[in-house]
């Protein structure tokens, strides 16, 4: 759901990060407030569309993020069905969606390291408060690049365990996926020390 | 002595807890090119860890380049790089670009200036198709590329490699290890297990059970490793 960076010359891909980032939270707060019936989810969808292309994105691109997105998708949409009436789930399950693929279109149009500049930026006057933003900027690109090596983890233990033929339980499974998280938190930790940079 | 580029451990020992993982070492180093052997849990990445700051001797004085690993350790990491043995635990960023980029963070440098140097280290690599990647989808050869690129970009002037070559099939090893040896300027402290390599430097170090057994000509200190491990 997080799209890697592809790089463009599109307005989007030149608009400055800061005001780029409070753009994407306001139209998304706008989906989420404003979108209540069906036409109004084609008209942000419409809108999320043409976001894409101006980012000079093709619609492969928009369908992978779609891809993503389907077990959010489908978490959302399937118990609502049972409670409220269709086009109710359909409507409120559009809405989440939206905003998630909105939200990978931002991550697909800036380079981690002006998010990063972004953050300590807009974090620059908490520092009165003993609050550094280098190190919060720091924990946001981390958390991004940790997403796809802990989904690793999460299927190397999962070989692991039909390889000698464990049955699947919740405790086999965190067990070692923590063990493991913990120790990539400290080899993050040592090569990010290890670069000059101070967490 | 080259003083640029002196490493001096002083009586220097390291205690994790009640076991000694480095015990009493004395050495200095000025050679361009330094092998590190020795057995499992000998001492090797521990000595390499001392030289970036990653680990403090608990006795003893370390100097590399004059410098203090500990006191001046911001100093220090400008200066050496370091290159662990799993590459997928050293890539800090989602694409190469952004990961090789990151070592330039606080530099003061321009973006410019920035994309420049990351181009250039792509290019050299091989990594130009990779560019914009992610990361951790490389194969295991192109990852270590990818950290040798993140090292050399920030130009350090000491390269630490802790078993760079430990994951990697025989071509790749060897690409790996042809641009650690033959091809860059700087000092390198290579820790390995593979002799040939160990072979090719200025010379040897041979730690075991955290003391320095020797150090000296690689084929001389390399015999007697092996005499000693038949």
């Amino acid at each position: 759901m997080i799209g890697l960076y592809r790089p463009g010359t599109s307005v989007l891909h030149r608009m400055p990060t800061g005001l780029k980032l409070v753009c994407f939270i306001g139209a998304s707060l706008a989906i989420a407030t404003t979108t209540t019936s069906l036409w109004q989810v084609i008209s942000a969808l419409t809108f999320v569309m043409t976001g894409y292309a101006c980012a000079g994105l093709s619609a492969r691109v928009l369908a992978s993020q779609v891809v993503a997105a389907r077990w959010i998708i489908l978490f959302m949409l399937a118990p609502q069905l049972l409670f409220l009436p269709a086009i109710d789930a359909v409507t409120n399950t559009a809405r989440v969606a939206l905003i998630v693929i909105l939200a990978a279109l931002f991550t697909l149009t800036t380079r981690i390291p002006d998010l990063l500049d972004a953050t300590e930026r807009a974090c620059a006057p908490f520092r009165r408060f003993g609050i550094r933003p280098e190190a919060v900027a720091l924990v946001l690109a981390l958390t991004i690049t940790s997403i796809p090596v802990i989904a690793g983890f999460a299927a190397t233990i999962r070989d692991a365990q039909r390889a000698r033929g464990i049955p699947p339980h919740r405790l086999s499974f965190a067990v070692p996926l923590l063990i493991m998280s913990l120790k990539h938190a400290d080899d993050l930790a040592d090569a990010v020390s290890a670069r000059g940079i101070e967490p | 002595m080259n003083s640029e580029r002196l490493i001096s451990f002083r009586q220097v020992s390291v205690d994790f807890g009640e076991r000694t993982a480095l015990d009493n070492v004395s050495v200095l180093l000025d050679q361009k090119r330094i092998a590190v052997i020795g057995s499992n849990g000998s001492g090797k990445s521990t000595f390499a860890r001392l030289l970036n700051g990653l680990a403090s001797a608990s006795r003893g004085e370390v100097r590399v380049h004059g410098i203090d690993p500990i006191r001046q350790a911001r100093l220090l990491r400008r200066r050496v790089g370091f290159i662990f043995s799993n590459p997928d635990s050293q890539i800090v960023m989602p694409t190469v670009a952004e990961d090789i980029a990151f070592s330039l963070r606080g530099r003061g440098l321009s973006r410019t200036e920035v994309d420049e140097r990351v181009s250039r280290m792509i290019q050299t690599h091989g990594l130009s198709h990779h560019e914009n990647s992610a990361a951790h989808s490389l194969s295991g050869g192109q990852k270590q590329l990818l950290a040798l690129s993140s090292v050399l970009v920030s130009e350090p002037q000491l390269i630490v490699a802790d078993e760079p070559t430990a994951l990697l099939d025989a071509a790749n090893t060897r690409r790996i290890s042809n641009h650690l040896l033959d091809e860059m300027p700087q000092q390198l402290v290579l820790v390995t297990h593979d002799l040939r390599l160990a072979e090719r430097c200025d010379t040897a170090l041979w730690f075991d059970q955290g003391r320095l057994r020797r150090c000296g000509e690689p084929r001389a200190v390399i015999a007697e490793y092996e005499r000693s491990h038949p």
